[in-house]
């Protein structure tokens, strides 16, 4: 509860947790406000945005509402912005607490993975995956995942190596816990926290990642995304730039809310360390 | 920096005559010889240095004026048809041109090695040349002079004997990117990623052309960019809708910037739905009579081509006056009548609506067949099939729709050239090969249609024949192998000082011998 306090008292706190809420709350109630398909054409072409009060954020190309597209758009968004996320922290957590607490030739091995992942750009890694394997939304998923679990794992190594160390894991052992018991039950919780804190980074970054694939024709075409809002949008740049710049928008307040929120986390989370 | 503004300085110099002319190019074809590839994107940069034997006009007979030809002739049993060619003719090099280089033309490339003209002259087995002026076509089958006629614009791009004789490999040769040809300006310079240069050609046969100095093709391939380019002017034309559409009404509206939407009648393309018979329902005709009854067309001209298109009424465009009949059955758009026909041909429509799933998969070649994908999804679903898009780049949807058949429907452009035998009946003949695009690669199998198109291919009378093609897109229309939506020319957009634009019905792939610059 103090955490939450205290994150709520730094500005940045307050201010990423409020843009992170109303986007959750638009992509939660998304299916409710717009129940039919946001990509169906709804009225005419191009209306510009604040003239049509059924449209408020005006039509695209085809009479496709924006708004709706908007709002399905933080739902496409966020659900794979955590979901890439949720996959590449669990994934990189078993594999560094493995590496950090087996040690030896298994620790040699996993972390020559990890590098050989990290070698190559996680979005490069990305369309690489996507257009070998074909688009869809787990694909998507996967493939960002792809890129991201190295971090956690090389962090969650860290932490393990020395946790491994401390009397209470020592009397594990003593006691003939089984090691994989050890390393999952007693070192794991302890190193988690760290890796969770790099995780809204993973998070903000994933939807990037989403998003420029979607930009380049590689996401999912049947879903409404920002990337493919945008890409859309890039055709008529000239004539009507409020469909690029409105999911843009929406691209820029969702990365910021999340860093936001992340810088205020560890400001939190740091200060009831010191005040301890 | 110094090439834009060089021409202007050039263009305040002479009037009438000279100047250099910059236009945008949005591709750099692999193969840049048009005797070979006959295809838009090569005859855009390649028309203006090799030339055909006759080429596309508004006002010549049989629509055709004389190019390296000056008289055409078949005779009555469709087994020979003679050429008169142009005399004091010399190739780039110097070297005169003669009826030998059309025989080698037509033997060694057209025949054998060439898109269009496999098909065109398939039966063609020898030309005889009896004096350096005439070339006389031999067939082993008669052929209709009609076909013949109506291919030259496209087919019949001559190529110098002397550079390609002895070559072992004629479509691999280098000197198909260094082209040598008898037209209005010289191949001079290609820089990739960047441009290529024409150079006039001082010994042009027609007396007082060239026009212009030079004309470079430059890269562009963003298609965003065209416009900006020509309003800085930095480029004087952009042909082949580089600019969008929608960009059209605000860049018409700009000081010193003309919009043409003539000059492409020749050369027309046509929005089609390729439907693959392979799967149960969609080799059902009332169901695809019925996702025909479900596409507004309307709303494709006036919403995706921004009315820069027409509504199809069948397997040839409107603008094929010789072969083109409005009496064939019609689809209007009708949602009722879409339900009707699907809940006959028994698939009603599950408790979520839906009566089936299928998937799609748009042409990535344009932004309209993208978008047009876009809306059949939508329109699908208005009647309850449930349409799966599937994106590919270019290579992997060839590969898909065209030798795997791992599709259910497909949006296809396809191309109507100037007579259905060229590009048109192979989209419903059956019998091709795997891995031939633009072909009829849905498993559509219509005796009756196979063997109208056999008998055209026979029929040696001009009336006869294209009787045959009106009874053959009754058929079409009525048994929908392919559903045709919308057919599109191209957009011309150049600056004003640019003269004698768009005054050929294949005006943006012609030899370009009277574009003119005025100050």
């Amino acid at each position: 509860m103090t955490v939450l306090k205290r994150l709520l008292r730094t500005p940045e706190g307050l201010a990423g947790t409020i843009m992170l809420c109303l986007l959750a709350l638009a992509a939660l109630l998304a299916p409710i406000i717009f129940p039919s398909d946001p990509l169906s054409i709804a009225g005419p072409a191009l209306l510009p945005p604040f003239t049509d009060a059924a449209f408020p954020l005006g039509t695209d190309r085809l009479g496709r509402d924006v708004l709706a597209g908007l709002v399905h758009g933080a739902r496409a968004s966020l659900a794979v912005g955590i979901a890439a996320a949720a996959v590449a922290v669990i994934v990189g957590a078993l594999v560094g607490t493995i590496a950090g607490f087996a040690g030896g030739l298994v620790d040699e091995a996993l972390m020559r993975i990890v590098d050989a992942f990290q070698i190559v750009p996680s979005f490069l890694l990305a369309l690489a995956f996507v257009s070998v394997t074909g688009a869809s939304l787990t694909v998507v998923i996967i493939a960002i995942a792809l890129g991201a679990w190295t971090g956690p794992a090389r962090l969650a190594r860290a932490e393990v190596l020395s946790i491994r160390e401390r009397d209470y894991v020592a009397a594990a052992r003593v006691i003939g816990m089984h090691p994989l018991e050890i390393a999952l039950r007693q070192v794991l919780p302890h190193a988690l926290p760290p890796v969770l804190a790099l995780s809204s980074v993973i998070v903000a970054s994933a939807v990037l990642i989403e998003a420029a694939l979607s930009f380049l024709g590689l996401g999912d075409p049947n879903i409404v995304t920002w990337g493919s809002m945008i890409a859309e949008g890039r055709n008529v740049l000239r004539s009507a730039p409020f469909l690029s710049i409105i999911p843009g928008f929406g691209l820029v307040v969702t990365v910021l809310g999340v860093y936001l929120f992340s810088e205020g986390l560890s400001d939190a989370i740091s200060a009831r360390k010191t005040t301890n | 920096m110094a090439s834009t503004a060089m021409p202007s300085l050039l263009m305040a110099q002479e009037a009438a005559n000279g100047g250099r002319l910059i236009v945008a190019s949005d591709s750099e074809p692999r193969n840049l010889n048009p005797a070979i590839v006959a295809s838009n994107g090569v005859f855009f940069i390649s028309s203006k240095v090799i030339e055909p034997l006759a080429e596309a006009s508004f006002e010549g007979e049989n629509g055709l004026e004389p190019r390296l030809a000056i008289s055409w002739e078949g005779s009555d049993d469709g087994l020979s048809a003679t050429f008169k060619l142009r005399e004091g003719v010399t190739w780039h090099d110097g070297t005169p041109f003669t009826s030998a280089d059309v025989a080698f033309s037509a033997l060694e490339v057209w025949k054998p090695l060439q898109n269009l003209g496999r098909l065109v002259f398939e039966n063609l087995e020898a030309v005889e040349t009896p004096d350096d002026h005439t070339a006389i076509f031999k067939f082993s089958k008669p052929t209709p002079f009609q076909l013949i006629r109506n291919a030259l614009p496209v087919v019949s791009s001559v190529v110098a004997r002397h550079v390609f004789e002895g070559e072992a490999d004629i479509a691999a040769s280098p000197a198909n990117n260094r082209l040598v040809g008898t037209g209005p300006f010289k191949f001079t310079e290609h820089r990739p990623g960047e441009y290529y240069r024409l150079e006039r050609n001082e010994d042009y046969w027609a007396e007082g052309l060239p026009k212009v100095d030079e004309i470079i093709f430059r890269v562009l391939p963003d298609r965003a960019a065209a416009a900006g380019a020509l309003e800085a002017d930095e480029i004087q034309l952009a042909a082949f809708s580089q600019v969008p559409l929608t960009d059209l009404e605000r860049i018409s509206k700009v000081e010193g910037i003309k919009v043409y939407s003539k000059g492409y009648e020749g050369l027309t393309y046509q929005l089609a739905v390729d439907v693959n018979h392979r799967r149960k329902e969609l080799a059902d005709r009332k169901v695809r009579q019925a996702i025909a009854h479900a596409i507004d067309k309307d709303f494709v001209v006036k919403t995706i081509f921004l009315g820069y298109a027409a509504p199809s009424t069948g397997i040839i465009p409107k603008n094929a006056p010789e072969f083109y009949t409005a009496d064939v059955p019609t689809y209007d758009f009708d949602l009722d009548k879409a339900n009707a026909l699907l809940d006959e041909a028994g698939y009603a429509k599950d408790a979520n609506g839906i009566r089936f799933k299928l998937r799609l998969l748009p042409a990535p070649y344009f932004t309209e067949t993208r978008q047009f994908g876009d809306y059949l999804r939508q329109a699908l679903s208005s009647v309850g099939i449930d349409a799966t898009v599937v994106n590919n780049d270019s290579a992997a949807h060839q590969k898909a729709v065209y030798t795997d058949h791992d599709f259910d429907l497909a949006v296809a452009p396809t191309v109507y050239r100037n007579d259905p035998a060229i590009s048109t009946t192979i989209l419903v003949k059956s019998g091709t090969p795997a891995g031939v695009p633009f072909s009829n690669q849905g498993g559509y199998v219509n005796p009756r249609i196979d063997q109208l198109i056999e008998k055209a291919n026979e029929t040696m009378d001009v009336a006869e024949r294209t009787e045959l093609f009106k009874e053959f897109q009754r058929l079409v229309a009525e048994d929908l192998p392919l559903i045709n939506v919308a057919e599109w020319g191209f957009i011309t957009v150049a600056r004003d000082d640019v003269r004698n634009v768009s005054n050929n019905p294949r005006w943006a792939v012609s030899n370009w011998a009277d574009i003119a610059l005025t100050p």
